[in-house]
């Protein structure tokens, strides 16, 4: 990640995906990738169940 | 990386490796999550051992496929899940654990002597030049970063990582002191980097880093006053997105570059441009603050400043988390620039509130301390 363009997105507010799209995309992200949303909790007692990793992405909706 | 590479079948291999989660970090009940795993730059990806709860790995920014699958085999093998019996290189672990820990300084440290012993055809030497890069960038170290992203590029100059390893190293080189004595070489240098990744074949390279490096081209273009020279890059850059976009499929792929492309259309002085998509944007995805937020800019910008209230107002009614913040200031900023002193100065009591509101994880106090001063000097 390139550190100013965190800056230009301060700066002007702006950034890439939307609320609107990541809720679609989340649909056919299923198939793929089946993420859990904002459940931590979750995430972790299942990583402990399955003995897996957790992936974590951390993204904003701007 | 939503919409063109998470929907991506060759993913599918990773699917059963991990337990994926997403965190948006705009929401209050995420804060305490942010608290244990801070976020430098959007998106940033984990590797998290549940056991300890510990990250083994970190990666900040976007990525290709190709290079989140490298992504996720190193955090498959730094997890100690890799079934090929491979061993991580130890000083690339330890630059890591220093970089998942968010210890940027020594993990740029680590970084450069991991380098020292890796081979350049190395699968993991693009994403530790990348991290060392990002590292260096973030403890402040332009010089160091502009010079290893000098030396780096001709190792990836064929590969996806080329477009941010040059930008990384511009951006770098553009934020050295006017009296750096290497400033002027270094610029030169990344700058014809820059222009050769713009100027080849572009496959394989995320759109949003080819977007990046016009962008700072076009910054290190103002850095040396050559507004002409700027202005051709940033027609050439609106173009690109225009293309890109075009290109899309679904209103979504549509949208993803609507930030940049305003940005661009800001930088031309041609903020009308941007109206039509936003328009389209805002009745695509209703429920969205992102597309009114933004003609609240491009308005703003024209000095239709009713038009820009009104889309504030929009994007308000739709905003949580610290953007809201963001749309504040700004609609603070018109009011101010249309005349009105009072509904102003209540606008930025709103927006002081809201910040003293937000949990610490999603606000600086330096952002807080920024918004008390508006009240000592107003504009």
């Amino acid at each position: 990640m390139r550190m100013t363009l965190s800056a230009a997105i301060v700066v002007t507010s702006l950034a890439v995906p939307s609320p609107g799209a990541a809720s679609s995309v989340r649909q056919a992200d299923k198939e793929i990738l089946p993420f859990i949303a904002d459940d931590f909790p979750r995430a972790l007692a299942t990583a402990r169940a399955e003995s897996k990793p957790i992936l974590l992405e951390a993204w904003a909706p701007w | 990386m939503r919409a063109f590479v998470f929907t991506d079948k060759a993913l599918g291999r990773q699917a059963g490796r991990f337990v994926w989660l997403s965190i948006n970090t705009e929401k209050r009940e995420n804060a305490a999550l942010l608290a244990k795993y801070p976020v430098q730059a959007w998106p940033s990806f984990y590797v998290i051992d549940p056991a300890s709860e510990k990250v083994v790995l970190r990666y900040v920014g976007g990525a290709t496929v190709p290079q989140l699958q490298r992504i996720l085999d190193d955090g498959a093998l730094a997890a100690g899940g890799d079934r090929e019996g491979r061993k991580p290189d130890e000083w690339l672990a330890k630059a890591d654990a220093f970089y998942s820990a968010g210890q940027n300084k020594e993990a740029a440290e680590a970084y450069q002597t991991a380098l020292k012993g890796m081979s350049t055809s190395s699968p993991s030497y693009p994403r530790a030049v990348e991290s060392l890069l990002f590292a260096l960038s973030a403890s402040r170290q332009p010089e160091p970063c502009a010079s290893a992203a000098k030396d780096a590029f001709p190792n990836l100059r064929f590969s996806p990582s080329a477009a941010n390893v040059a930008g990384s190293g511009l951006d770098c080189a553009v934020s050295l002191p006017k009296d750096a004595p290497r400033k002027a070489a270094l610029l030169q240098a990344l700058a014809a980097d820059a222009r050769e990744v713009l100027g080849g074949e572009r496959a394989g390279l995320a759109v949003d880093d080819v977007s990046g490096l016009y962008q700072t081209l076009a910054e290190e273009r103002d850095s040396v006053n050559d507004a002409a020279g700027k202005k051709k890059i940033v027609e050439v850059w609106a173009a690109y997105l225009e293309a890109e976009a075009a290109k899309g499929k679904t209103p979504e792929a549509r949208a993803a570059f609507d930030a940049h492309r305003l940005t661009a259309y800001l930088e031309l002085g041609r903020p009308e441009r941007a109206i039509p998509m936003l328009e389209a944007a805002e009745r695509d995805f209703p429920g969205d603050y992102n597309p009114p937020a933004r003609l609240t800019l491009a308005y703003r910008a024209l000095k239709k400043f009713d038009e820009a209230l009104a889309a504030s107002d929009r994007a308000l009614a739709l905003a949580y988390g610290p953007r809201k913040l963001v749309l504040l200031q700004a609609r603070a900023d018109i009011y101010a620039k249309k005349g009105d002193a009072r509904a102003a100065r209540k606008t930025r009591e709103d927006a002081l509130a809201w910040a003293e509101a937000l949990p610490k994880e999603q606000v600086s106090e330096r952002q807080i301390t920024a918004l008390r001063k508006q009240f000592e000097t107003p504009p």
